[in-house]
């Protein structure tokens, strides 16, 4: 027989009362109405567990290291009860060829039927040899894995963009596991880490509702990512008027003000960070007094300094932004128009000297 | 055919070979390989980093002020680390200096962070080596019950019942026939020796770990804004401090003081009421395990880290020891210099990377990175599925640093035999107090349980000092100290043409590094040394094995073909390979 | 039919450019282009100001957030200088059609025709003082055709594009905006800030247009066979002499 999710919060002593009262804060951090909540209450109380193969290529392990901070559903309660996550190399118990047999057992046992998550991406340099797994690419395991996979979920800005590795010149050749996996549905899950409770979210809903959340153009769950930073921050009514925090630990810095001019990329970056928060709702990057770097966007590495509110522009070479580069045309256009003007005016002198003449 | 290494190891190649790969439960992508005789005694050790992402070749040519969040993603695991090594190493080369307030939050952040890693490695990393959860459900509920009093009498959660509640949990979970992250372990092991009892009580602790290690966590979102990769920018921490200016609820004010207070607290309570008491527990009961000393009974290095007053980087001044010990001689420290030439340099004979001149090693500010993937003639199957390494070729993707010419082992354990060396008295307390409520010698320190005890006394040690620092903080605001930042050079135009600097931190996993070289305001070279790059050193050019390589050797593995040896002495490293190539 | 056209005392269309010139006036600017020429210099003024005090914004103001707006202010200049234009540009468009010859000039620069690419080097000559007289046109001569077309109306497009994506973000998925500009703008540019940056690039682009354009306006004004600036304001070309007009465009 199959425990259920609800099955484990009673045996922990808590009440079909507060089972219940925990379906409803799910469908709510879900942005779902409170009607969903009898939905969720029947998924947690009789599916069974969902096999999840986890594999890690190149990457930092910051994906997972989120996704056990989750506080609402606990991590235990996801890994014990919610899914199967029968590989994952970084908690399981087993080693070498013992684990890389999961990998097999479950691509042929639970054709169509079991979920791949990616945390990091393949490098496709060197035949892929920068990141090598039982001797062989990683870049290998990712296509085996995938072969059978009813969806891919890819943790992070590694898995959805290439993140820090894939930033200039990306020597690896860093790949989004999009551009090697082009045959399944795809669900990005993108930021460095993404929000844990963003994590558990979209695992749950997709165990609640039996379908994956309606994703946007660029693959990720709208639920989450159809926002910017900005849209939602707190600081908002200081951008609105005009204070900023102009130097660090300034006295706009002590009151909270926003954080544009120090480089914020609140403006341009699509995450839940200002609604969900961190870490249990407790913070995030701008209440903390730094500006948004951007880590769920594209390519985000490579956009000129944190610092900076103007992004550089590479073709232009590394240091120069749209002011630097505008302000020098114009002045090279302006500085054409003065001397053209004082040739035509001394050409116009002299033809006129020579029409007197 | 036998091989004697220059640092005291006996290789034996004769042997069958095991191979295992991945090695799981760390971070990042490990391959080891071993030679085992007829007696299952390991003879040779191969351990080799499999993954390289490129950091230092990334960092070159960036904004100075940006590098920390670019190292900070060489890891999510020790996160933070890297960064506030690399704030350092940048406040080093401009001559920077951080008001008090941003070094006690840096340090309770380090702090925090040495707390958070040293539990989640123990109880989610390396306890399954120990633990047999299987074996759980065979336990005794009231027996778990009186053995959790007995060990922990002031831990809340000691009832019959509460533990009869896990073990359904788990029996549940097992009948399931879905194993998750326990399939295929090797639980029928004869390697495992702990009663029902203990492994039932491990296991709750797994589960009681797993919901409170992200409490702790929570303080670094208060200053960093999340966890992990937490912020923190160059000349001191981004969060302003406000006690009761208008607008104080823009900053850290008196209830995100409140909150991280009460998280020192009780984190200082689990680690005395759980961790602490486990490690005694289990500890005892395979007390009689004593492999796995490698070089840590000989060569021990440490850098020092947590310094009391802001900016000073003095011996004196640091609360984690630093210092080097060399053969075993724990009567003499010697100092340790980061930017001396010829203390510290990095060797590729056997790292898949190229030197002009691979005969010599590099310090680090003159260091290079430059890959090169070839493999030794001996390999066994192709370029792309490696069935047998040859060590006697390139074999990894990570460096062979070295410090004066010895290979050397870092981390707790080096920390604290450093320290206990020096006198560190603290430290000296907590190691007697250990050893005596496990009767155990000195020496058996040098081993692979010695280190997975030293990892937990440093925990409780790094509780204690966050709550210390937090006083600490407390004491300068109230004398009306609020500064976090200063940004006397944080624009560019001033700092000097050319500039070089070094950053130093001791990372959960060892003693850390970041070199940086800056010329017109651009990162010129940057290079990172980190603890697993010294544990998991390959060989070098004398012959010399790295920490992992020696603490396997002369290992009894009772079943060659399930490796639970192999991994329980890698894993009381906390192996870290992202950390290790970069 | 022929593709050029003079005007007279009332606004004709398609009247044969071979008609011999009778008089030294043309009228070549309707008054809607007029019109919508100073409105659309006015608010390109605003928003090449006010954008870039968005992308740098003046000094922190003190006090409460709620006491002040600016930044709000300068955002909503921003908007409502863009809607005039995008208002002007579709107005614009439309005259094109129903306008005088004069009106799709530049809109539709005959680039299959080698002579007007002559004429553009011709042009190019001419302000580059290797020749002594420039030639006439009705119109816009060859250069100034060229520079409408690429470097104002394209770069129109470019910047009411990328400044309709930009503000599909802040109105939200549901927005038209949203929906037919950022959807599909942001993913072609990669993401978001490059879309900013580019929007900003673009500014630059206008003002080196305008700084051109305004001098050159103003120097043919003075050095060349027609009225200039002033026909911007009476829709009226004076001619200063009586020579025939130049037949390639
Ligand atoms: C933001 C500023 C401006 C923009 C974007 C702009 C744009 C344009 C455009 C698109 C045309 C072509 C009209 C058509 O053929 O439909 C034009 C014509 C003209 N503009 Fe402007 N203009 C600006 C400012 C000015 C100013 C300040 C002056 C006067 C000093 C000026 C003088 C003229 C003149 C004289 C013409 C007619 C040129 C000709 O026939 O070749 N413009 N302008
Ligand atoms: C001549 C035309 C225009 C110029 C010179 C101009 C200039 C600028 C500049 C310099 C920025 C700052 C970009 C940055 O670095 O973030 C900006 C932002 C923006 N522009 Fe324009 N723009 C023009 C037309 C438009 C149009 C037609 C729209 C359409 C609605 C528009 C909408 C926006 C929006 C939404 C922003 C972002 C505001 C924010 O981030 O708060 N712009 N513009
Ligand atoms: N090795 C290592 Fe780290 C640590 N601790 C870094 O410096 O783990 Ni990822
Ligand atoms: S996305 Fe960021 S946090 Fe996640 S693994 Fe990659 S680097 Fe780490
Ligand atoms: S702090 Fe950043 S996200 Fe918040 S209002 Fe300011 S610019 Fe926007
Ligand atoms: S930096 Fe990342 S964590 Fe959120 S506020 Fe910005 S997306
Ligand atoms: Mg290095």
């Amino acid at each position: 027989m199959m425990e259920s999710f609800y099955d484990v919060m009673r045996r922990q002593g808590i009440s079909r009362r507060s089972f219940l009262k925990f379906c409803s804060l799910t469908a709510a951090s879900l942005g779902l109405g409170p009607s969903f909540a009898p939905t969720i209450a029947n998924a947690m109380e009789n599916k069974p567990r969902l096999p999840v193969l986890w594999l890690h290529g190149l990457e930092c392990t910051c994906c997972s290291e989120s996704f056990i901070r989750s506080a609402h559903p606990l991590v235990k309660d996801v890994v014990l009860s919610m899914l199967s996550l029968d590989y994952d190399d970084t908690i399981m118990a087993s080693a070498g060829h013992q684990a890389e047999a999961i990998v097999t057992e479950i691509v042929e046992k639970y054709k169509g039927n079991y979920i791949l998550a990616v945390e990091g991406n393949p490098p496709l340099n060197e035949d892929g040899m920068f990141c090598i797994i039982g001797g062989k690419p990683f870049v290998e395991q990712l296509r085996y894995a995938a072969s059978n996979a009813k969806a891919i979920i890819s943790w992070g800005s590694c898995a959805s963009w290439g993140c820090v590795q894939a930033a200039r010149p990306n020597p690896t050749r860093a790949t989004p596991v999009h551009q090697v996996i082009t045959d399944k549905p795809i669900i990005k899950v993108p930021g460095c880490p993404p929000i844990a409770e963003v994590m558990t979210a979209v695992v749950s809903y997709i165990l609640t509702f039996e379908r994956f959340p309606e994703l946007d153009r660029q693959g990720r769950p709208k639920m989450f990512y159809s926002q910017r930073i900005h849209d939602k921050c707190y600081r908002r009514p200081h951008f609105d008027a005009g204070q900023f925090v102009e130097t660090w630990d300034d006295e706009g810095a002590r009151k909270g003000y926003c954080l544009y001019k120090m480089g914020c990329k609140g403006p341009t970056t699509y995450n839940a960070c200002s609604t969900v928060r961190w870490n249990g709702g407790l913070s995030f990057p701008i209440q903390s007094g730094h500006g948004c770097i951007g880590c769920s966007e594209d390519g985000f590495w490579d956009k000129g300094g944190f610092y900076d509110r103007l992004t550089n522009i590479h073709q232009f070479g590394i240091e120069e932004n749209a002011d630097k580069i505008g302000m020098a045309a114009a002045g090279v256009v302006g500085a054409a128009a003065v001397a053209h003007a004082a040739v035509s005016a001394i050409k116009r002198a002299r033809d006129n000297g020579d029409k007197q003449s | 055919m036998t091989i004697q290494t220059p640092n005291g190891f006996t290789l034996d190649t004769s042997g069958k070979r095991v191979v295992v790969d991945p090695v799981t439960r760390i971070e990042g992508h490990m391959r080891c390989e071993v030679n085992v005789n007829d007696q299952n005694i390991i003879t040779n050790a191969v351990s080799t980093g499999t993954m390289w992402r490129g950091l230092e070749v990334i960092l070159k040519g960036r904004d100075p002020r940006d590098a920390w969040a670019f190292v900070q993603r060489i890891c999510g695991v020790c996160t933070g680390t890297h960064a506030l090594t690399s704030v350092r190493a940048v406040e080093d080369a401009l001559g920077i200096t951080i008001p008090e307030n941003a070094n006690s939050i840096r340090n309770i952040m380090q702090l925090t962070l040495q707390v958070h890693d040293h539990l989640v490695h123990f109880y989610h990393l390396h306890a399954l080596d120990w633990v047999n959860p299987v074996n759980a459900l065979k336990a005794d509920p009231n027996a778990t019950s009186l053995l959790q009093q007995s060990v922990s009498p002031s831990h809340p959660n000691s009832s019959p019942g509460y533990f009869r509640d896990v073990q359904n949990r788990l029996k549940k979970f097992v009948e399931s026939g879905q194993l998750g992250p326990f399939k295929n372990g090797y639980w029928t092991n004869p390697a495992y020796l702990l009663p029902p009892e203990a492994d039932l009580m491990a296991v709750t602790h797994y589960l009681e770990a797993l919901d409170f290690q992200k409490e702790i966590m929570k303080i670094r979102t208060v200053f960093g804004g999340k966890d992990p990769h937490p912020n923190w920018i160059v000349g001191g921490v981004p969060c302003a401090i406000n006690i009761d200016g208008v607008g104080a609820v823009g900053a850290i004010n008196m209830e995100r003081l409140n909150l991280v207070s009460s998280v020192i607290n009780a984190t200082i309570e689990f680690v005395n009421n759980v961790y602490i008491p486990d490690i005694v527990a289990i500890g005892g009961l395979y007390k009689g395990w004593l492999y796995g000393g490698g070089l840590s009974g000989k060569n021990v290095l440490a850098y020092g880290d947590i310094p009391d007053n802001a900016n000073n980087y003095e011996t004196a001044n640091l609360m984690m020891p630093r210092g080097a010990i060399i053969n075993g001689n724990l009567k003499e420290v010697f100092p340790v210099d980061l930017r001396n030439p010829d203390e510290i340099q990095e060797f590729v004979p056997h790292s898949w990377y190229s030197y002009a001149d691979e005969k010599k090693g590099l310090h680090p500010w003159d260091g290079e990175t430059t890959p090169k993937f070839e493999l030794g003639p001996n390999t066994v199957g192709s370029r792309t599925n490696i069935q047998q390494i040859d060590e006697n070729g390139k074999y990894s993707w990570i460096k062979a640093p070295r410090w004066k010419g010895h290979a050397m082992e870092v981390g707790p354990l080096a920390r604290y035999v450093v320290g206990y060396a020096a006198g560190h008295t603290e430290i000296t307390d907590q190691v007697k107090d250990l050893l005596g409520r496990l009767n155990a010698p000195v020496d058996a320190l040098f081993s692979t349980l010695g280190r997975t005890a030293a990892r937990a006394l440093e925990c409780q040690w790094a509780a204690y000092k966050m709550r210390y620092f937090m006083d600490k903080m407390i004491a300068n605001l109230k004398a009306g100290d609020s500064a976090t930042a200063n940004t006397t050079n944080w624009d560019p135009s001033t700092w000097p043409k050319e500039a070089k600097g070094v950053g130093f931190t001791e990372a959960p996993r060892g003693a850390l590094a970041h070199w940086i070289k800056i010329k017109d305001t651009r990162i010129d070279n940057y290079q990172c040394i980190v603890p697993t790059t010294w544990n998991g050193s390959p060989r070098d050019n004398e012959g010399n094995i790295g920490a992992f390589e020696a603490a396997l050797m002369n290992t009894k593995v009772e079943v060659p073909e399930e490796p639970v040896e192999i991994l329980r002495t890698l894993h009381s490293f906390d192996p870290c390979l992202a950390c290790s190539t970069h | 039919m022929s593709n050029q056209a003079i005007g007279n005392s009332k606004p004709a269309r398609h009247v044969p450019r071979t008609r011999p010139i009778d008089r030294n006036e043309v009228y070549v600017y309707e008054a809607p282009i007029r019109l919508w020429h100073w409105i659309n210099a006015l608010a390109i003024l605003t928003l090449a100001v006010t954008g870039y005090l968005i992308a740098s914004p003046l000094p922190s103001l003190g006090g409460e957030a709620s006491d002040h707006y600016l930044m709000g202010y300068i955002r909503f200049a921003h908007f409502a200088a863009a809607y005039i234009m995008i208002i002007g540009f579709v107005f614009r468009i439309y005259w094109a059609i129903v306008g005088n010859i004069h009106a799709r000039q530049i809109f539709l620069p005959p680039i299959h025709k080698a002579k007007w690419w002559a004429g553009i080097i011709y042009s190019v000559r001419w302000y580059l003082f290797l020749v002594k007289e420039p030639r006439k046109y009705v119109g816009h001569n060859p250069l100034a055709t060229f520079g409408m077309h690429f470097g104002f109306i394209w770069l129109t497009v470019f910047l009411i594009v990328t400044g309709l994506a930009l503000y599909g973000e802040g109105a939200g998925y549901d927005s038209w905006q949203y929906t037919f500009f950022s959807s599909w703008v942001i993913p072609l540019f990669g993401q978001s800030q490059d879309v900013h940056t580019y929007h900003h690039l673009a500014m630059w682009g206008m003002v080196i247009f305008v700084i051109v354009h305004v001098y050159a306006a103003v120097r043919e004004e003075i050095m060349s066979r027609q009225s200039m600036m002033s026909s911007m304001f009476s829709g009226w070309r004076n001619f200063k002499d009586d020579l025939p007009m130049d037949k390639d465009h």
